[in-house]
Parts: structure tokens; C-alpha cells; sequence
């Protein structure tokens, strides 16, 4: 990681910055989420293929910008931002899917059905 | 990591250490603490993701209002595209600081600084509007976690506002010194990973809770 520049403006995490990748990764992700409110507020699809299809917008909307926008790539500069993230997602799935996991089990086990409550999905 | 690891190395020649001293990369080691900081912020929202999962059932809301009743999918899209307007000035600004353009830099974080009021003032009006028809955060345990989650996003891009503030006196007062550039560098890396916080939260809170 040693570049020894005196002038920061010539460090290579300020020369990275680019206006295209910037445009690029903005329309990807704004075409995404265009996509996804119309096929949410037109209630086109079926509620499965609904919500695959706006999870879909959404994972290819956070990797355009984590690619196009924070740099994330395999370049020698940026390589150890790489790994923490890839370390990171599996923390990122797991707390949130086993956490999931676990209460949706617990609910399905333990809730009482109380008249005039609404049920499950 | 550097290029003399593609030769055999003869123990006659080899180098083993520099000799000059080649400085401390201030901004490169600070800019990948920085991402550290960023990435224990992400799971900060993936327990509050967790949260409004296992509380977004339908009997999480009891009989009070869900999402489908309150959330309006095309008000929040103008929020998104504020927020991700907001990022692409940032964006132009750091590209601008390649060159060294004070008045490109400054432009540009005026113009993401516009940009987040708007996303922060819509998110207050949307917020008064729901508290307004009884939509409140006592409701129900559902609601609770859909204003934790979304609420402790505007404050993070409340937080990034006040951060432009003080760069942009920083800017006028020291110039682009290493600390200043620094600092634009962590504010980049704050507010881009914002936009993709908000990617899930528009997806999966207001959109999935709009037609559920």
C-alpha cells in the first residue's frame, strides 16, 4: 500500500474517480428501481414473481453500485477493500437470515391463535 | 506487492529492504479504516433489517395499519432519485478533485448538499403525513421496526448533510491538503454505501410492504 506521493491529489484513491463509471452505475440503479415501482404499483405479476423479480432489481442495483460507485475490484489498490467485503456479505446474509429463520419457526411453533387476530403468511 | 515477486530470487542481489524511507500512505490506510467503519455500519443495518422481518408478519401489525396501507411507492421513487442524484454529484465533485478544481469540488458537493435536503425534507413530510393519519410507531410492533429502520437511515444521511458542511469550510480554510482529501475520500465511501443501504430499504420495507 505504499505509493509515496507528497501531493494527495496525485493518490491513486483520488485518480480513481471517474464521472462515467459514476454515470454508469447511476442509471443502471436508477432503471432498476424505475423497474421495480412499476411493476409494484401496476401489481402486473403475481406476488412470487413479484417479489423475485423486485428482489432481482435490488441485487443487481447494489452491485452495479458497489462496483461503479465504491470501486470494489480486484485492482491492487483496492483488493483489501474487496476482501472485507467478501467477508462481510456472508455476515451481512446470515445475520439477517438466521435471525429470520429462527423467529419464523418460533412463530409457527408457539403462536397462539387469538380470535379476531389476523393469521399468518 | 510489487512486481519483483515474478523473478527467482538470487540471494546475492536480493533487496531486502528500501532504502529510503517511502513515507506513511496516510490516506490509503485511513481510507481502508474508513471502509472498515462503513462495513460494521452495514451490520448495524442488517440488525435492523433482521428486525423488521420477524416483525413484519401480519400479526405483527395486529389489527393497526401495514405497510400497504400507508406507503406510497412513486412518492418514496422521488426520494431514491434524490438520493441517487445526490451520490453522482458527490461523484462529479471527486472527479473534479483530480484535477485539483476547488470550484468543481465545491459545486458539486453544493449540489449533493441540495439534493439530500430534498431526500431528508421528503422523508419529514412523508413522516408527518403518516403520523398524521395515526400511523405511529406505538401502533405496533411493525411499525416500530419500519420507523426504526428507515428513520435511522435518514439520520445517517442527515449526518453525511452536516459532514458536507464542515468539508466545505475545511475546503475554503486549508485547501486540499492530505487530511482534507482524506476526509473527501471517507465522505465518498459514506455516502455511496447509503444509497446502497437505501436500495434494500426502498426494495424490501417499502415496496415488498406496499404489495404485501
Amino acid at each position: 500500500m505504499s505509493h509515496g506521493h507528497s501531493n494527495p491529489i496525485e493518490h491513486p484513491e483520488v485518480q480513481m474517480a471517474s464521472r462515467g463509471s459514476y454515470l454508469t452505475g447511476f442509471i443502471i440503479a436508477s432503471l432498476l428501481m424505475l423497474a421495480a415501482t412499476i411493476l409494484v404499483s401496476g401489481q402486473v405479476l403475481a406476488p412470487f414473481p413479484l417479489l423475485l423479480t423486485i428482489m432481482g432489481c435490488a441485487g443487481l442495483a447494489a452491485i452495479a453500485q458497489i462496483y461503479f460507485l465504491l470501486h470494489i475490484d480486484i485492482s491492487e489498490h483496492n483488493i483489501w477493500n474487496t476482501v472485507a467485503l467478501v467477508m462481510f456479505i456472508p455476515l451481512f446474509v446470515i445475520t439477517i437470515g438466521l435471525t429470520w429463520w429462527m423467529f419464523s419457526q418460533l412463530y409457527l411453533r408457539t403462536m397462539p391463535m387469538i380470535p379476531g387476530m389476523p393469521g399468518m403468511h | 506487492m510489487s512486481s519483483s515477486h515474478d523473478k527467482p530470487v538470487d540471494p546475492n542481489q536480493v533487496v531486502l529492504w528500501s532504502d529510503d524511507y517511502e513515507g506513511h500512505d496516510v490516506i490509503s490506510t485511513r481510507t481502508f479504516g474508513f471502509w472498515m467503519y462503513i462495513l460494521s455500519d452495514g451490520m448495524l443495518f442488517a440488525t435492523l433489517f433482521a428486525a423488521y422481518g420477524v416483525l413484519s408478519y401480519s400479526h405483527s401489525y395486529y389489527t393497526g395499519p401495514t405497510p400497504a396501507q400507508f406507503v406510497a411507492p412513486w412518492y418514496t421513487f422521488i426520494q431514491t432519485m434524490a438520493l441517487f442524484l445526490s451520490v453522482l454529484a458527490y461523484g462529479f465533485s471527486m472527479a473534479s478533485l483530480k484535477t485539483g478544481s476547488k470550484a468543481g469540488v465545491i459545486n458539486g458537493i453544493i449540489a449533493s448538499m441540495v439534493l439530500g435536503i430534498v431526500f431528508v425534507g421528503l422523508d419529514i413530510h412523508d413522516v408527518l403525513r403518516m403520523l398524521s393519519i395515526g400511523v405511529t410507531p406505538e401502533v405496533s410492533g411493525g411499525l416500530s421496526a419500519f420507523y426504526a429502520l428507515t428513520q435511522v437511515h435518514a439520520a445517517h444521511i442527515f449526518v453525511g448533510l452536516i459532514w458536507m458542511l464542515v468539508m466545505l469550510y475545511q475546503i475554503l480554510r486549508k485547501g486540499f491538503t492530505e487530511d482534507v482529501v482524506g476526509r473527501l475520500i471517507s465522505l465518498r465511501m459514506f455516502w455511496q454505501f447509503q444509497a446502497v443501504m437505501w436500495v434494500f430499504i426502498y426494495v424490501f420495507v417499502y415496496l415488498w410492504g406496499y404489495m404485501s
